[in-house]
């Protein structure tokens, strides 16, 4: 039937037809959707309704050496209720038990809690907050109350978390431990360990997650999880030794006090490794109480004063163009360069000294003049050999990125700032400026016998047990100085402690060795109403084979109560070196004695066997210790009468006879 | 009759489409169904894991199809037929409801959806029916018959609450059409979805008005000798009587939602405040649904990337919606892609069809095909707002197991079927 064949071949081309025009829409459709419309709605529904949200990563820990916690974040949570989450059996049947959870955890009434929960269903308030700003621990026990357990889709259970900085030593090291502040315009502020090392070990990486909105410019999160974990910021270990620090901190503070001083700063460095033990930075604030304010010691450039005589020795005796043995004339205590003067202490001076005498009085003029003598036609080659100690570089920390302070020498080919008296004035310690932390780093170098490191506040960068980044020793220059000339200037460095006349020996103890050298330089020295002084000591101890070295800067003492460095300032150096002496143990090795001698030890042998073996039916004690035969049978339960002293002899009951507790057994010894 | 190698003759094109379809769906199903990580791929209480053991259940299901005899489904057809109108119907007395329809029987944990299975017995049934030598459609008696067939599951869907379910059994018409009908059916057809639609958007008195304007000035102009007016008026005041029929049940009839639905679709509601609300409650599926496929743009945001799809904000999304997982994930080229795979598999399922030499077989094909047409139009259409809401599953992409396997079933008995045509003389 031709005609019908066609028919059919119309019909199934109309069939096909029909549905090629439907699939057509629908292409059309999405095209229009994902293409026309597609910029309309990606604006107005991503950005209305949904938005991510950063969820900052915890930051690490730091820690100090010994593990103790000096800076932590403290995780807070905000918990909050989607009443209209739950459904209305769920919300009936929980509600009175989860108001009266509530009621326990607050303590206010039940009553109130279920008024507002209804109230907040009521209003359709999707937001509604329980409990903010509380502990992890509290959070997980409301998270558990009837309702919020079940959930944030079933329960509507919302948590918000929030983190808090806690320093958990307290003002100890604030300031060096630091702290990384975000200001309203989203400055950063970054100061310490917390600042230096934030960005790159402490801060972790932030995770997304996110939140729709729900009206009145709240927003709630999707999901049950985080589109993006946050990981967790990595914990630092710092070189800070809790107790050192402790007394660091309390022995400057004394002092401060004591000499109603403007600020001061304490560093103790260990002297192999450059590790930075203890570091306290102590200020006044307009009250007269003394805060951690600023990292004076890292930061604050001055003219170190006689501390820097030590330097300028140094360089002269690795020149060769002195000895500590030569003698220097002071000159009745005053010396006249271009009409300016320079003085001693002392009025009318030592006479004809040695230098190294020179150097243990403190003698300016002894100094100065030893160093005019042999440096005056060639300013040069002393300057630059003080360069090459380093000393006119900054110690490159990362702590200090942009707060540690410039080392200042100049140098005589510098117009600007070389002037005739520059060579005399630098001698000691004038017209030049270090950071106390530099001076350290040289004093250290001295007592590592030449070997300059640079001071170190990390140990290592951790990940729970996982060292990420190990901090090593860094030197800076491998020999600042020969050998000769490091046990030369230690020797001089220990008798100003050690001499009777040094400079530095109201600080001598019989019981620990200390070097050291005060120093006391005057401040705005070019104003006598403001003058004022720096007080500082430098040193390391014990003195024959080193292991710590210190620097202790005190700004601005009352002038009526002292000002020597010695005074000043040494007390806090010995306070430390006591303190560090004390604490390490003497090395007393005590021989283990041999207790077990071979009887004992078969007797408790037998005694185990048989204890594991019986436990109802009487043993055969016999021959046994009676000291052991009796705590067998006790524990069985019997009841032991011993007649006699030594091992057993005879038992009342015999050998596997069963017993009934609290029977009584004799036994004959 | 010699029996070559039985793989073979199976239709590996179709077979492999399927196998497509099946896969990409779960994958979407896990993007629109997963929790943050997925640890376990099998995991029982997550929608990905459940789909997963349904589809290692469809491929035992399908080694079974395949191996059974192909006459079987022939002779058996009207048993499977009863047997599925008898679980219909237990659903009034055993049924569980779930979101508002009766729809499914509990057993143990899982629940299984009879209308699902049903789509195929009706089909081996309208198969069995018309191939019947003693059928021909051009006979209003079989007509009828055939209808009844379809009606009676359609019926009995209807009354569960599953409005969805019942619009897909239209979707015989194809059938019927292809089989040889009279055209004037496609006529009346073409002409009540014109009517009812204009009733609705443009009010009853403008449609009698349209409708006698087309009537009459047809009758004026053909008019080459005398016949009688009596006709045209008897269909003028039908279409009149029509137009109101629609109206009253518009009003009347249908639930509060469908008439949401229908009036968001043709717009119907014009006061911008009550728009504003429907937009928020009823059409906010759809609304979520548009946004999720139009942020996809041209290639996706990548799988597992959807920021709509992860944050759950198309409801029932693993389900009816998941074609904007697809959207939004995978974009335009993704969609595509689905669309041109199951237009496919569809003409696939046609060729095939006309190339069947026993009538059982080409019906039950065609009946194949305008089911998945059907399917597929709706829900795609209804995802992107193109038809009004309709609740049903994307063949093979949406989450759930008896949907699956009753595509999978529907789709296998054929390729059996096809795969036994050298058999057949």
């Amino acid at each position: 039937m031709a005609v019908t064949e066609k028919n059919i071949l119309n019909r199934l081309y109309f069939v096909a037809g029909t549905m090629f025009v439907f699939v057509l829409a629908v292409v059309f459709k999405l095209f229009v959707i994902q293409f026309v419309q597609g910029e309309k709605y990606r604006d107005l529904a991503e950005k209305r309704t949904v938005k991510n949200v950063e969820i900052p990563a915890n930051r690490g820990n730091v820690y100090s050496a010994d593990g103790s916690l000096l800076a932590t974040s403290i995780p807070k949570y905000d918990i909050r209720f989607d009443a209209l989450t739950p459904s209305a059996r769920t919300f009936e049947k929980y509600l009175i038990p989860l108001c009266d959870s509530l009621a326990k955890y607050s303590g206010k009434p039940s009553a109130l809690y279920q008024n507002s929960l209804r109230k907040a269903r009521a209003n359709k308030n999707r937001y509604y907050l329980i409990a903010r700003n509380i502990s992890y621990s509290n959070y997980i026990r409301i998270r558990n109350f009837p309702m919020l357990n079940l959930g944030a889709y079933k329960g509507g259970l919302i948590v918000e978390q929030t983190t808090r900085r806690e320093h958990p030593m307290g003002a100890i090291a604030h300031r060096s431990i630091g702290y990384e502040k975000v200001d309203s315009d989203g400055n950063v502020t970054r100061a310490g360990i917390d600042g230096a090392y934030g960005e790159e070990y402490l801060s972790g990486v932030n995770g997304h997650r996110l939140k729709q909105k729900i009206g009145n410019g709240q927003w709630k999160p999707i999901a049950d999880y985080n589109e993006v974990e946050p990981q967790d910021g990595y914990d630092v270990y710092t070189t800070i030794d809790v107790n050192i620090q402790d007394i660091a901190h309390h022995a400057l503070l004394e002092q401060l006090e004591k000499y109603k001083a403007d600020h001061g700063c304490v560093v103790v460095m260990e002297t192999k490794t450059g590790e930075v033990k203890a570091i306290a930075n102590l200020g006044r604030n307009p009250e007269g109480y003394y805060y951690e304010r600023r990292n004076y010691a890292v930061w604050e450039s001055h003219e170190p004063g006689s501390t820097f005589k030590l330097m300028a020795v140094t360089a002269a005796l690795e020149d060769k163009v002195i000895d500590t043995s030569d003698v220097v004339d002071t000159q009745n205590g005053v010396l006249s360069f271009y009409g300016k003067k320079v003085r001693d202490s002392k009025r009318g001076g030592y006479g004809k000294i040695s230098i190294a005498k020179a150097f243990e009085v403190s003698s300016n003029t002894g100094i100065v003049s030893a160093i005019d003598k042999h440096y005056r036609k060639n300013p040069k080659k002393f300057v630059e050999h003080l360069y090459s100690m380093n000393l006119n570089q900054k110690l490159g920390l990362p702590i200090s990125i942009s707060g540690e302070g410039e080392p200042v020498i100049p140098h005589p080919d510098d117009k600007n700032r070389w002037s005739g008296i520059a060579l005399q004035w630098m001698a000691y310690g004038y017209g030049v400026s270090f950071t106390p932390l530099q001076t350290l780093t040289f004093y250290n170098a001295i007592a590592n016998g030449g070997e300059m490191v640079r001071p170190q506040f990390l140990k290592e960068v951790r990940e729970f047990d996982k060292t990420i980044v190990p901090f090593k020793k860094e030197v800076i220059n491998p020999q600042i100085c020969s050998e000769e000339t490091v046990a030369k200037v230690t020797q001089l460095l220990k008798n100003v402690v050690e001499k009777r006349h040094g400079t530095g020996h109201g600080l001598y103890s019989p019981n620990f060795s200390m070097a050291g050298k005060t120093g006391t330089c005057q401040k705005d020295y070019r104003n006598k109403e403001k003058l004022n002084y720096i007080s500082s000591f430098a040193g390391f101890f014990p003195a024959e084979n080193p292991k710590y070295s210190c620097i202790v800067v005190i700004h601005e003492p009352d002038k009526s109560v002292g000002y020597y460095g010695a005074d000043v300032s040494g007390p806090v150096f010995k306070k430390i070196a006591q303190k560090i002496f004390t604490d390490t143990p003497l090395i007393d090795e005590v021989e283990q004695l041999e207790f077990a001698d071979a009887k004992a030890e078969k007797d408790f042998e037998t005694y185990y066997e048989v204890a594991k073996t019986y436990k109802t039916i009487m043993p055969n004690v016999v021959g046994m210790p009676v000291m052991d035969a009796m705590a067998l049978l006790e524990n069985m339960g019997l009841k032991v009468k011993v007649d006699g002293v030594g091992d057993v002899r005879k038992q009342s009951i015999d050998k596997g006879v069963k017993i009934a507790p609290n029977q009584t057994v004799v036994l004959n010894i | 009759m010699h029996r070559e190698n039985i793989g073979l003759r199976f239709d590996w094109i179709t077979i492999i489409l399927f196998l497509i379809l099946v896969g990409f769906g779960w994958l979407n199903i896990m993007s629109a169904s997963h929790m943050g990580d997925i640890t376990n791929y099998f995991d029982m209480d997550q929608p990905y894991g459940k789909q997963l053991m349904f589809i290692m259940m469809t491929l035992a299901l399908i080694v079974i199809i395949l191996s059974i005899e192909a006459k079987f489904y022939e002779r058996f057809a009207s048993v499977i037929y009863l047997v599925s109108l008898i679980s219909l119907a237990g659903l009034f007395v055993f049924g569980k409801n779930v979101n508002g329809a009766t729809s499914w029987y509990g057993i143990g944990g899982m629940t299984l959806q009879p209308s699902e299975f049903a789509k195929f017995a009706t089909s081996l049934a309208v198969a069995k029916h018309i191939s019947d030598l003693q059928t021909n459609l051009k006979f209003l008696k079989d007509q009828l018959k055939t209808i009844a067939i379809i009606f009676i599951p359609a019926l009995l869907i209807l009354l569960q609450n599953d409005a969805g379910s019942t619009i897909v059994y239209a979707s015989f018409f194809f059938v019927f059409y292809r089989e040889g009908i009279q055209q004037i059916y496609l006529i009346i057809g073409v002409i009540i979805m014109l009517l009812s639609v204009l009733s609705l958007k443009f009010g009853v008195l403008p449609t009698s008005l349209f409708s006698a304007l087309v009537i009459l000035g047809l009758y004026f102009y053909k008019r080459k000798k005398q016949a009688s007016i009596l006709m045209p008026l008897t269909i003028l005041a039908l279409c009149i009587g029509f137009s109101f029929a629609v109206r009253n049940f518009y009003d009347h009839v249908l639930k509060p939602h469908q008439k949401d639905r229908i009036s968001l679709w043709l717009r119907l509601e014009k006061d911008p405040d009550k728009l504003e609300q429907m937009k928020r409650t009823i059409l906010y599926n759809l609304n979520e649904s548009e946004k999720a496929i139009s942020s996809g743009g041209l290639t996706g945001k990548g799988f597992l990337q959807g920021t709509r799809t992860t944050g759950k904000f198309v409801p029932e999304q693993h389900t009816d919606y998941i074609f904007s997982t697809v959207g939004e994930e995978w974009g335009f080229a993704g969609t595509t892609m689905v669309v041109v795979l199951f237009v496919a598999l569809i003409l696939r399922i046609l060729y095939l069809a006309e190339s069947q030499k026993s009538q059982f077989s080409r019906v039950y094909g065609y009946c194949v095909a305008s089911i998945l047409f059907v399917h597929f139009t709706i829900n795609t259409g209804m995802v992107m707002g193109l038809i009004p809401t309709v609740g049903i599953p994307l063949p093979f992409f949406s989450y759930g197991g008896s949907g699956l396997w009753g595509f999978t079933i529907l789709l296998f008995i054929f390729i059996k079927l096809d795969s036994n045509k050298i058999n057949e003389w």
